[in-house]
Formats: C-alpha cells, sequence, structure tokens
C-alpha cells in the first residue's frame, strides 16, 4: 500500500491494486490511485477506458475481482453502497421525478433516520448552499439543466458524505451552462473541502477543474499527475496524443542515454526529445510527438522544409497547417499578430520547434 | 392544382372511413341508451314511446341486486388478490435477467392464451379432485387466475420505465431496500399497477365462463344472470324475438344493433320476476 495523507476536512481514498473482469474481458487492470483529502481527481479517457467502472467500484455497486477500496484507513469493500455514505452525483442527476426539490434533498437524511426539525434545517441550508432556496417546492421536471445538477449535488452533500463522486457532471449542459457549473462546483468543492472524484472524457474540463488528473485507456492507468505534468510532460504516448493535440512525427534515433534521444525526422532535422515511456536504443524506429504551439515558422536555415497548406485565424492564435518533404502533415500554431498575414498556400517554410527540451520519443510499434 | 385534389381526395378518404368507424363503435352505445328510455316491451328502435319505467323496475329488482352485489365482492377481491400477487411478480420478473423469469412470465400470462371457458372446466376438476367443493373462494381464486396477467403485464411495463439509477442513487444516500420500494419503486409504478388493477376488476366483474364452472349455486353473478336473459322464456320474448329473426332472415331490420348490449341493460332484465 502506499503512503497516503489523512488531513483534516475531507477524507483519503486510496485505489489499492483494483482489477475487475466482466467475465473475460478486463475492465480495470491494477489500478493505483492515491487520492489526498480535499483534493478533486478527475479519471480521465475515451468512452470503455473503464473510468465509470471505477468509479462504480469505488461507489460500491459493482464489487471488485481483486484489490482494495480503502476510505480514510477504513477497508470498505464488505460494505455495500448505502453504508459507505459516498455522495453522488449521476451523469443524468437522477433526481426523484415525484419529489420536490427539499422532498429530494431531504430524501438522504431521512433515509438515515435524521429528525425532521434539524433535516428541514439541513434542506433549507443546503438549498442555500447551490441558490435554490426559492426553487424547494418544485418538481424536478420544472427545473432547467442546471438547476437539477445542483439539486443533485444538493441531495449528494445532505448524507455529508465522506467522498463525493461526480459522473459525467457536465455532459448534459449546453456550453455556457457548463463554464458555469465548473466554476460553481469547484467553488463548493474549495468551500467544504470534500474529497471529490469526478468522471469525464471531456480533457478541457478535466485540466480546468481537477487538483490531478488520471488518465486511463483500455482498463489501465496510464498517467495520473497535475493538469500541467500530464500536458508538459506526458508518460506514454496515448496520453500524449489524447490530452491535447500533438504532431506525430516518425524518425529513427541516432543516439539515446536515459531518459533522452536524439532523433532523425523523416522529415529532415535532428531533435532533442524526452523519452518517458523507456529508453530508445540507436537505430531505432520512433515516433516524436510535439504539439503545435511548440513548433514555429521560419524562413532560415533551420528544421527541416515544408510546403504551407492552409492557415486558419483563430483569434488569438493562427494554426498553419504544413507539409513535410515526407508528406506528414503537420500543425503549427502560433500567436497571432494583428496585421500579420497568413502564410500563402504552397509557399515554402522551415519548421522548428519553438523551444529545446518539448519533443517527446515513443518508440514505434 | 394536381396537389389539391391529391390532399382534397386524400382527405375525403380518411375522413369517411372515420365517421364510419366512429358510428359503428358509438352507434350501439348510444342505442342501448335510448332503447333503455322505451315504453314499450320490446327493444325495438326508435321506441315506440319513452318513459323511465324500466328504472322503476331495476330498483325493484332484488335478483339483479343480489347477482351485481356477488360480481362487485368477487371482482373486489379477485382485484385484491390479483394485485397483490401480480406485482409481487411483476417485480420479480422485471428485475430478472434469468430464463426461469422468461418462463414465469410465459406462465402468468397463460390464462389469457387458454380459453376461459377450458380453463374454467379444468379448475372445477382439479377442485373437486383437491376435494374442494365449489364456493365463492373457488370462484374468488378462478377469477384471480385470469386477473392476474393484466397486473403483471402492467407491473412490468411500468418497471421497465423506471430508471435503474434511481435505486442506485437511493441505495448511495443510505436507504435499504424497503425503504427504497417503499419511497421511490412503488409510487413510481402505482399508475402501472393501478391502470392493471382496473382491467382486472372489469374482466373480473365480466366474467362468465369461469363463473360458470366455479361458482356455487347460491353464488349468482351479474354477468351469468344477464346472459340468461337470452334464454329465458318467459319475460324475454323481446330478446328471443330478435335472436329468432337474425337468425332466419335479415328482414327484421330495426332492432339488432342493441341486442349486443341487452344483457346489461336494466330494461331487459326487470321481466324475469
Amino acid at each position: 500500500m502506499q503512503k497516503r495523507d489523512t488531513g483534516e476536512g475531507g477524507r483519503s481514498l486510496v485505489v489499492d491494486a483494483v482489477t475487475h473482469r466482466y467475465g473475460a474481458s478486463v475492465a480495470v487492470e491494477n489500478i493505483n490511485l492515491d487520492i489526498r483529502s480535499g483534493e478533486l481527481v478527475a479519471l480521465l479517457g475515451p468512452s470503455g477506458c473503464g473510468k465509470t467502472t471505477l468509479l462504480r467500484i469505488i461507489a460500491g455497486f459493482v464489487r471488485q475481482t481483486e484489490g482494495r477500496i480503502i476510505l480514510s484507513d477504513e477497508v470498505v469493500d464488505d460494505l455495500g453502497p448505502k453504508r459507505r455514505r459516498i455522495g453522488i452525483v449521476f451523469q443524468n442527476y437522477a433526481l426523484f421525478p415525484h419529489m420536490s426539490v427539499a422532498e429530494n434533498v431531504a430524501y438522504g437524511p431521512a433515509a438515515l433516520g435524521m429528525g425532521k426539525a434539524e433535516r428541514e434545517a439541513e434542506v433549507r441550508r443546503l438549498l442555500e448552499l447551490v441558490k435554490l432556496g426559492h426553487l424547494a417546492d418544485r418538481l424536478p421536471r420544472q427545473l432547467s439543466g442546471g438547476q437539477q445538477q445542483r439539486v443533485a449535488l444538493a441531495r449528494a452533500l445532505a448524507i455529508k458524505p465522506r467522498i463525493l463522486l461526480l459522473d459525467e457532471p457536465f455532459a448534459a449542459l449546453d456550453k455556457n451552462l457548463r463554464l458555469d457549473m465548473q466554476i460553481e462546483i469547484k467553488r463548493l468543492q474549495r468551500l467544504s473541502g470534500i474529497t471529490t472524484v469526478m468522471v469525464t472524457h471531456d480533457q478541457e474540463e478535466a485540466l480546468s477543474m481537477a487538483d490531478r488528473v488520471a488518465v486511463l485507456s483500455q482498463g489501465r492507468l496510464e498517467q495520473f499527475a497535475s493538469p500541467t505534468e500530464i500536458y508538459d510532460r506526458p508518460q506514454s504516448l496515448f496520453v500524449n496524443t489524447f490530452v491535447g493535440s500533438a504532431n506525430q512525427l516518425n524518425g529513427i534515433v541516432v543516439s539515446a542515454d536515459a531518459g533522452r534521444a536524439t532523433v532523425r525526422l523523416d522529415a529532415g532535422a535532428e531533435v532533442v526529445a524526452r523519452t518517458p515511456a523507456g529508453t530508445l536504443a540507436a537505430g531505432q524506429r520512433c515516433l516524436v510527438c510535439l504539439r503545435p504551439e511548440h513548433l514555429e515558422l521560419g524562413d532560415g536555415a533551420d528544421g527541416f522544409a515544408a510546403v504551407v497548406e492552409m492557415g486558419l485565424p483563430l483569434g488569438p492564435t493562427v494554426v498553419h497547417e504544413v507539409r513535410g518533404a515526407d508528406g506528414a502533415g503537420i500543425k503549427v500554431s502560433e500567436p497571432r499578430r494583428a496585421g500579420v498575414a497568413l502564410r500563402e498556400t504552397g509557399a515554402p517554410v522551415r519548421v522548428r520547434p519553438a523551444a529545446p527540451d518539448l519533443a517527446t520519443a515513443y518508440s514505434a510499434s | 392544382m394536381r396537389r389539391d385534389w391529391d390532399s382534397f381526395s386524400f382527405h375525403l378518404a380518411i375522413g369517411i372511413v372515420a365517421v364510419l368507424a366512429l358510428v359503428l363503435l358509438v352507434a350501439p352505445t348510444a342505442i342501448v341508451i335510448i332503447v333503455s328510455f322505451t315504453s314499450g316491451f320490446s327493444l325495438r328502435f326508435p321506441p315506440p314511446g319513452y318513459s323511465l319505467r324500466w328504472y322503476g323496475e331495476l330498483w325493484d329488482a332484488w335478483q339483479l341486486h343480489f347477482a351485481a352485489m356477488n360480481s362487485l365482492k368477487v371482482a373486489a377481491a379477485a382485484t385484491g388478490l390479483s394485485i397483490l400477487l401480480g406485482t409481487a411478480a411483476g417485480l420479480g420478473i422485471a428485475r430478472s435477467q434469468r430464463a426461469s423469469a422468461k418462463m414465469l412470465d410465459s406462465l402468468f400470462m397463460s390464462p389469457l392464451v387458454l380459453p376461459a371457458l377450458a380453463f374454467g372446466l379444468s379448475a372445477l376438476m382439479f377442485f373437486s379432485a383437491l376435494g374442494m367443493p365449489v364456493s365463492p373462494l373457488t370462484l374468488i381464486i378462478g377469477h384471480t387466475v385470469v386477473c392476474v396477467p393484466y397486473v403483471v403485464r402492467n407491473t412490468v411495463a411500468a418497471l421497465s420505465q423506471l430508471d435503474p439509477t434511481l435505486l442506485e442513487c437511493s441505495a448511495s444516500l443510505g436507504a435499504d431496500k424497503v425503504y427504497t420500494f417503499r419511497r421511490i419503486t412503488l409510487p413510481l409504478i402505482r399508475p402501472g399497477i393501478l391502470a392493471g388493477g382496473f382491467i382486472a376488476f372489469m374482466s373480473s366483474f365480466d366474467n362468465v365462463p369461469v363463473s360458470l364452472f366455479l361458482r356455487d349455486a347460491a353464488t349468482d353473478m351479474l354477468p351469468i344472470r344477464s346472459s340468461a336473459i337470452r334464454w329465458c322464456a318467459c319475460p324475454m320474448w323481446c330478446a328471443t324475438r330478435w335472436r329468432r329473426c337474425r337468425s332466419s332472415t335479415r328482414r327484421c331490420s330495426n332492432a339488432p344493433q342493441a341486442s349486443g348490449r341487452t344483457r346489461s341493460t336494466p330494461s331487459a332484465a326487470s321481466p324475469c320476476r
């Protein structure tokens, strides 16, 4: 078991070597997460990566095949969902349609046997917290999506949960509302200091909200780190391409030592790249990932030659799609300066990394 | 111009079919109601004159009252039992993926497929093999068997509309199974159960074939008494006349539509006294 931090306020959550199989297929494989108290962690991955299964295991709806779930020093594997005291906001909110907003929020406390007067005071406090005090008597179907979500959140918080789970919390909201709710939920999470695990397939959501992001792919944990670490120093080709966008350039390793390799790109030019996923051998074929903003276009002699195919002005930035000598399409994103014209289609340019140490190389397989 | 004609002919055809359907469905009911106010003895339409005399007769028809009370009691008991058993069965079937659940589903539905007369006869043989004489109890059991499918079907349909995450959500909020059933499942499927119960009640209240075999001599049932009106020689010359005229020729054109409803019209029944 790994070290963990049990601070004040929230509870820590440890996912200890959890594996789950549905028959012969493995849904999650040997996942280790050490979530500190008060932290907001996002489980990020494409659909089918096992993030929802992991959430359901933490909630107690699914019993994992192997491994343990430890909630503030207590192994909770043998506790059903009703005894774990974990608050969950479901993707479709799962509000009880026949109950008013206040009754929905009061449901958990009532089930746990809280007295009526205490319950009503608690409901009022929570509805004020999510700014829905004036809608207490409405039915869920009379509320907007954002309001429904806030009711679901208040209801989950009403049982004074040890941790909070959010299942794709913003998927059902339209874009403008989504940002408001992200800020709102982050605010409430900070305010209550409750340890929160959020499942999402939206990388922007994960990067903007979470303190740490766990990237999953095909049931395996690819990387568990802070959002900037995930973006700047991806540990695997999957993370590098799934989070943010990346140009993938083929090349051959010229020389390599621990954690670093010099690669000769097929398009021309040599780059020095980090090799986080394992040391490469000289002479080996490899893939070099460079994010669009890590490249720049120039007219000098350094870098490699390419031809401009298209220029897209995106407000603050401009993206040029260029084609290298080996036929690879490459996106280059640069800050746009007012009055500077886009490069013309067909114009020859040189492409070079904007700074050393930005490229990452993975073995081509 | 051409499109106008297309649209016109389309609406014309639909309109004609709709009016036809309405007339065929509504007319018999309307005729029964009108004929019930007849002043004459026969079920002639249009009636020779209008009066409330047959409603007065109904007021005094104690046999009909007795039969109706029996029918109501049996229907109420059978409906209550059906709701209890059918809802329980529906809950079990709807949640299960097992083959046994599918089999049980078909088993509970089988009374709908089986001819009711065949069921009535076999139930009578079954009870007598058990040494149970026919009684109100056997009658209620028989009615329950044929009424349960309606409740099961409606409960299963209502449960399939129930979002399973609501139940998970309830559990995560600390509720046990009983609490979840009482506060979430039952309130949400109640309309389905009540709809099933209503159909069950009507089908029991209206049931002839099962009652025919499973009632005892003392338990007169309204639908049996009403249908007996057709065969009863003394008072029902009106009804028998109708039967004769339909079986012999089609010349007699004025009364027939009403006959399908005669068994439940008070006017036809009262002369049986």
